[in-house]
């Protein structure tokens, strides 16, 4: 016997999965988080799934582990005093930024303030240059009294942040050996190793917020590390990183800032892996929960990784699975702005006080209320543990409708319909600027919200097919089960497109194979599995912005010509054209370091047996409206693969409900996921 | 109850967001398909939807505040000037600040018409800064200039394509007439796609609410707006409100330039007047009116209303009079290139005039500058030439509640800094400093903003240096009610001796030696409040942080704040 266990902390809830190598069988579990310390929900989980669903611990071979622990401790601003130490004449690149305001017609709002006071941001005489020459070395002086002058501003942890230090780390090493030796307890970042790129306030910032986050991280891994050592003494224990892949625990304790990101991220490799079973190359993925809409796209079977995101409002410079947040979910809020016309989100209402029909205290209207008013959403959730009440969120509706004239009915239908017109729009900003068309694509909903709006959307965007996961309240803790090991590596040179270039090229290339073979070794990885995939970020000549482009032909290094061509085709899709006849440089060799962890997918029984599943009862749901309609209402644990549905029809689950509009209709694959069709629109 | 079907505000949130939807796209497209880096990376664009009276309805979200006065203004003279003799298919292009109510020369300005059944519904529009429109200087932005005529090429308002032909002699004297002819080429179909999209996208909308609802929402959208700027307007007490500031100089001729306004506050109506001000100058620093006006909208969203959108409700809601010749409303031929300069300080004296009616929303005045610095010659390492163009931030004013923020984009302009790493790796120059200017922000209970220093050295090579800044001279950025002015800011050279010798406010191109520098400094901004009443742990941090000397807190706190 051999589990596998992806464990996701949310900020409302612990989600596990639970996959049996053996059989392919998979479980799942779900239990309120703790936030102060969330290995206690993790641990409680853990034995509460063994229990129900019969897993002996001692068999769990793996656990992979994804959280909100790092973005919560940023947002919240609970890290570390962090002390910085910067070239001469540069402390203030942190808090300069890039000199821009967030809202231009906001007079009241700036930027964050930067995670250091300038009184802690401390200046060493030392510059390398823009060609990795040494203009002037650390001054040794200096660094002598480095120490004190760090220990005086009361540190926990130090980042070392240096010009150019992307090309020559050798002056942050010295300093940071330095101060490793004369201050211990306290946490050093160096620029060079957390994210060595170009571009230094963003390569700073990256820095400082490792900085900052890793005295508390580090405590909380401590804490997990012991914990699971006695629950699941056999389980190997990787994190989840913002790219998608895992990590070591050791790797999660240098480098806690690629956690920033790392729940969504699961959320998209859980449904690269359903994608691919279900055979849709193309997805686009709606991750929809309580405040936001997280939206992210699939294409051959891939995700698009992008190098960086503000996270607060702090530039973070990481590989990141590339995903857009919009502010529509199941506590969105229905308003009236100033125009008298009628808003929904972003405010939410969040978990607590809630949508009025939790009640918790809440009694604005959410888009939640609406979908109870209309017998969208069962008076019941988790299983009967959380009742709805719809009194209450007929006379939240009700305070909106009637300024309006118009039904509780009719306006429940419009905080949809408003909602919907929200997710569309960036869902087709967001297919548009990466130069696609949404109607090539397959919509995946997930998250509790996801199957109860993703009609709507689809219809919007002239999609033809839903795909609603088994468990769309679980994918990230699935996803967690279906990572592999990564880690990414790079170094910012800048090499010209043509023949010479490309022996540089070359010769950087076999670098970067040198510091992954090394990382392969110190995770002793499985040769058989390693795999190492290259990309360069190119650009014309003058641009001031870069393209990641594929740099691999399946064995070594494509042919120049053929990654010119790549890129030429790649800034068409992008920018509308491409000069052929303009110069080309690289200006950054990344590799992704990829070791599969091997995990054994039985065979589905091709056994797909058509079936008209029973019923479980009925409820009076609006659809279109006006009226209601009498409606069929499924378990979704009761369907089997094969199973046909015709709309209209529910399908609720533990933790999430799908609507089957009037014309369209669902099948059960043979994984248990949903496959919608859907009819013509009304 | 039968009201009109515009007026359901499910339905009309619904149509707005599909409007919404249409701008948002054109202006991905268009900065996806263009050529010059302003559209592409600094976004310096606006795509629109007008009514068929040309009546702005729709701006992009991203579109930036210049752009309103000016789109909005072209669009109606292009229905003014073809009335009847609109027809699908048409595209106009205009960018003249006189002929056609345009801003400065390199915002060009394209526009189609929408039909539905053959019913003139509205227009798809866009405005886009091109690298170059001709003229006697690249981009046509150097300083010297005192005509229009050598700012660039003059485009009045003309019919570019007739019923989807274009006239291609016409597009080859554009072209012939501006540098990099090709890439230019590049960004004029990149708005001409821009445009035809948001058409198509129009009717589209039209297909599907019909062009009845259609007209009757654009007019609903606009009368909400207006009245919700009405009503925001009621914020200001009746009364008068007059400020005025004075600008150093144009660069050409002019000193001490007086930019005055007062505001004229009735029950139901708010004139604001540019009376006082001084005379268009010869140097292009002159605000056309189209960008006056933007600029008044600019600081009545943000002191009233943020969130409101950007259409012509906002226009008819307010008057705004400036003297014909004057620095603010210009005639014909004066120089505009540069006409943001004066648009900040323009944003200064309206805050300024607002101040008694509105002293919670208002903010002191900052650095009061578009300061733009470039530095070119010859790169040692290639023998090719280079050309290093950036505009810096500085002090922005110190405000009810907080201070104000240090070294950062003010007001009508907020474009991105370029990074130290990417200067010295594209261009033959060291950075020395990036750095906060210490004793700069104005003191009061919430102090302003400090300036932004950067101080630049060639490597290998003499180089030439040149710079347009504002508040150099003797006019600093004042305080609010007993709130401080605080500091000017100055381009200085550093000779290989190292001594520093002050240049003048607006520097038309200086030589800096091998082993000299130059010093780009901008001013700070005002305090808001008596500095008396700052807390001891503000003027504690202040201390702490370094960002203001012992001398200098002794001098404005008092002598026992140490």
């Amino acid at each position: 016997m051999s589990w596998i266990i992806g464990v996701d902390v949310g900020g409302t809830f612990t989600d596990f999965f639970a996959f049996d190598e053996a059989t392919g069988g998979a479980r799942h579990w779900k239990r309120p988080s703790t936030p102060s310390n969330p290995a206690e929900a993790i641990i409680a989980g853990l034995q509460e799934m063994s229990s129900a669903h019969g897993i002996p611990l001692p068999d769990v071979t793996r656990l992979c582990h994804g959280s909100t622990v790092a973005t919560n401790t940023l947002i919240q601003r609970r890290g570390a005093r962090v002390t910085m130490v910067t070239t001469r004449g540069f402390r203030d690149v942190l808090e300069i930024g890039r000199q821009t305001r967030p809202a231009i017609h906001d007079l009241q709002r700036d930027q964050p303030e930067p995670l250091v006071p300038r009184r802690h941001r401390l200046e060493l005489t030392e510059r390398v240059m823009a060609d990795g020459s040494v203009r002037t070395p650390v001054d040794a002086a200096e660094l002598s009294e480095l120490a004190e002058a760090v220990r005086r501003t009361g540190a926990e942890a130090v980042a070392v942040c240096f010009l150019f230090s992307y090309l020559r780390p050798d002056h942050e090493r010295q300093v940071a050996d330095a101060l490793r030796a004369a201050l211990p307890g306290v946490t050093v970042s160096i620029s060079a190793e957390v994210q060595p790129e170009f571009r230094e306030f963003e390569r700073f910032t990256t820095t400082v917020v490792n900085a900052y986050l890793q005295p508390r991280l580090d405590a909380y891994i401590a804490t997990l590390m012991r914990e699971l050592g006695q629950a699941v003494p056999a389980a190997l224990v990787g994190i989840n990183q913002s790219s998608g892949g895992l990590m070591s625990l050791d790797t999660a304790r240098a480098f806690p800032v690629r956690m920033a990101l790392s729940g969504p991220a699961a959320g998209i490799v859980g449904a690269v892996q359903i994608a691919r079973e279900a055979e849709r190359p193309n997805v686009i993925t709606i991750d929809i929960g309580g405040t936001s809409a997280d939206v992210a796209m699939i294409r051959n079977g891939r995700t698009d990784l992008t190098h960086g995101r503000d996270v607060d409002g702090f530039p973070i410079r990481l590989p990141m699975i590339d995903i857009t947040t919009v502010g529509a979910g199941g506590g969105s809020i229905a308003w009236f702005d100033g125009d008298g016309l009628f808003k929904v989100g972003p405010q939410s209402a969040g978990a607590v006080p809630g949508p009025a029909c939790y009640c918790r205290g809440g009694t604005l209207p959410t888009v939640s209320d609406a979908n109870l008013v209309l017998g969208r959403l069962a008076d019941t959730l988790l299983n009967g543990e959380m009742t709805l009440d719809r009194s209450r969120a007929e006379a939240a509706i009700r305070s909106v409708a009637e300024p309006m004239g118009k039904t509780v009915e009719q306006t429940a239908l419009g905080i949809l319909e408003v909602m919907t017109v929200n997710m569309v729009r960036a869902i087709r900003m967001l297919s548009i600027e990466r130069g696609h068309d949404p109607r090539d694509f397959v919509l995946m909903p997930f998250g509790g919200a996801g199957g109860l709006h993703a009609r709507d959307v689809a219809v919007a965007l002239g999609m033809s097919e839903i795909l609603v996961p088994v468990a769309p309240g679980i994918v990230c803790a699935q996803g967690l089960t279906d990572a592999e090991l990564q880690d990414n590596f790079l170094i910012s040179a800048l090499i010209p497109c043509t023949e010479d270039g490309m022996s540089v090229l070359r010769a950087r290339l076999a670098e970067i194979d040198g510091m992954a073979a090394r990382w392969f070794a110190a995770e002793k990885t499985d040769p058989g599995n390693r795999r190492i995939d290259h990309v360069v970020d190119m650009r014309f000549k003058g641009q001031n912005f870069e393209l990641s482009i594929d740099a691999g032909n399946g064995e070594g290094l494509a042919a120049l010509p053929v990654l010119l061509e790549r890129f030429f085709e790649a800034h068409e899709r992008a920018y509308g054209f491409a000069n052929r006849a303009a110069p080309v440089e690289i200006v950054t060799c990344r590799a992704t370091a990829r070791a599969a962890l091997g995990v054994r997918r039985p065979p589905r029984a091709a056994d797909l047996r058509p079936g008209r599943p029973e019923a479980e009862t009925h409820r009076e749901v609006i659809f279109a409206g006006p009226d209601r309609c009498h409606t069929p209402i499924f378990r979704r644990e009761a369907l089997r693969p094969g199973d046909g549905i015709a709309g209209p029809a529910i399908i609720d689950q533990m933790d999430s409900t799908t609507v089957i509009f009037p014309g369209d209709t669902a099948r059960v694959d043979a994984f248990g996921n949903l496959l919608i069709a859907l009819g013509a629109a009304p | 109850m039968t009201e009109p079907v515009a007026h359901d505000p499910i339905r009309l949130e619904v149509f707005a967001n599909a409007l919404r939807s249409i701008a948002d796209e054109t202006f991905v497209a268009l900065q996806k398909s263009a050529y010059s880096t302003n559209i592409k990376e600094r976004h310096d664009h606006s795509t629109a939807l007008f009514d068929a009276r040309g009546r702005l309805v729709m701006q992009a979200q991203q579109s930036l505040p210049l752009h309103v006065g000016a789109i909005s203004g072209t669009v109606k003279k292009l229905v003014a000037k073809y009335g009847a003799d609109i027809h699908e298919g048409d595209v106009f292009v205009a960018n003249d600040p006189y002929a056609a109510s345009g801003t400065h020369l390199p915002d060009i300005c394209i526009t189609a018409p929408v039909f539905h059944g053959g019913r003139l519904v509205g227009f798809s529009g866009c405005t886009a800064h091109h690298a170059d429109i001709g003229g006697a200087s690249v981009g046509g932005a150097s300083g010297g200039l005192t005509e229009i005529f050598q700012e660039g090429f003059r485009i009045p308002m003309v019919r570019l394509f007739s019923k989807g032909q274009m006239n291609q002699e016409m597009f080859d004297i554009f072209l012939l007439n501006v540098r990099g002819a090709e890439e230019r080429k590049g960004d004029y179909y990149a708005q001409f796609a821009a445009v035809s999209l948001g058409a198509k996208r129009l009717a589209e909308i039209c297909d599907r609410y019909g062009a009845d609802y259609v007209e009757a929402a654009f007019e609903e959208l606009l009368t909400r707006t207006h009245r919700r700027l009405t009503r925001a307007l009621d914020q200001i007490p009746p009364g008068e409100y007059a400020f005025e500031d004075v600008m150093d100089d144009d660069g050409v001729a002019a000193r001490d330039l007086k930019v005055a306004v007062t505001l004229r506050k009735t029950a139901d109506r708010l004139t604001i007047d540019f009376a006082g001000t001084a005379p268009q100058t010869p140097g292009n620093i002159n605000s056309p009116f189209a960008d006056t006006v933007s600029t008044v909208l600019y600081v009545l969203k943000c002191v009233l209303d943020p969130t409101i959108s950007s259409n012509d409700g906002l226009l008819s809601a307010v008057e705004v009079i400036a003297p014909a010749g004057s620095l603010v409303n210009p005639a014909y031929p004066a120089a505009v290139t540069n006409r943001s300069a004066t648009d900040q300080r323009v944003v200064d004296v309206l805050l300024g005039a607002l101040a008694r009616a509105l002293p919670d929303r208002v903010v002191a005045a900052a650095n009061g500058s578009n300061t733009g610095v470039y530095i070119y010659g010859t790169d040692p390492r290639t023998g090719g030439r280079f050309y290093f163009f950036e505009t810096m931030g500085g002090g922005f004013g110190g405000r009810a509640a907080r201070d104000g923020k240090d070294a950062v984009q003010v007001h009508v302009t907020n474009t991105a800094n370029t990074p130290v790493e990417a200067i010295e790796r594209e261009f033959p120059l060291l950075v020395e400093e990036y750095a906060i200017v210490e004793d700069s922000g104005g003191a009061g209970r919430f102090r302003g903003g400090c300036g932004l220093r950067r101080v630049i050295r060639p490597l290998g090579e003499n180089f030439t240096f040149g710079g347009t800044g504002e508040r150099f001279a003797t006019h600093r950025p004042w305080g609010l009610f007993g709130g401080e002015a605080g500091e000017t800011g100055f381009f200085a050279l550093r000779d290989e001796s190292g001594e520093v010798k002050r240049l003048p406010t607006q520097v038309p191109g200086v030589t800096i030696p091998e082993e000299g520098a130059v010093i780009m400094q901008t001013a700070g901004a005002g305090g808001y409040g008596d500095p008396a009443t700052r807390t001891p742990e503000a003027v504690a941090d202040d201390r702490e942080d370094g960002k203001f000397s012992a001398a200098y807190i002794a001098r404005h706190y008092g002598g026992d704040a140490r």
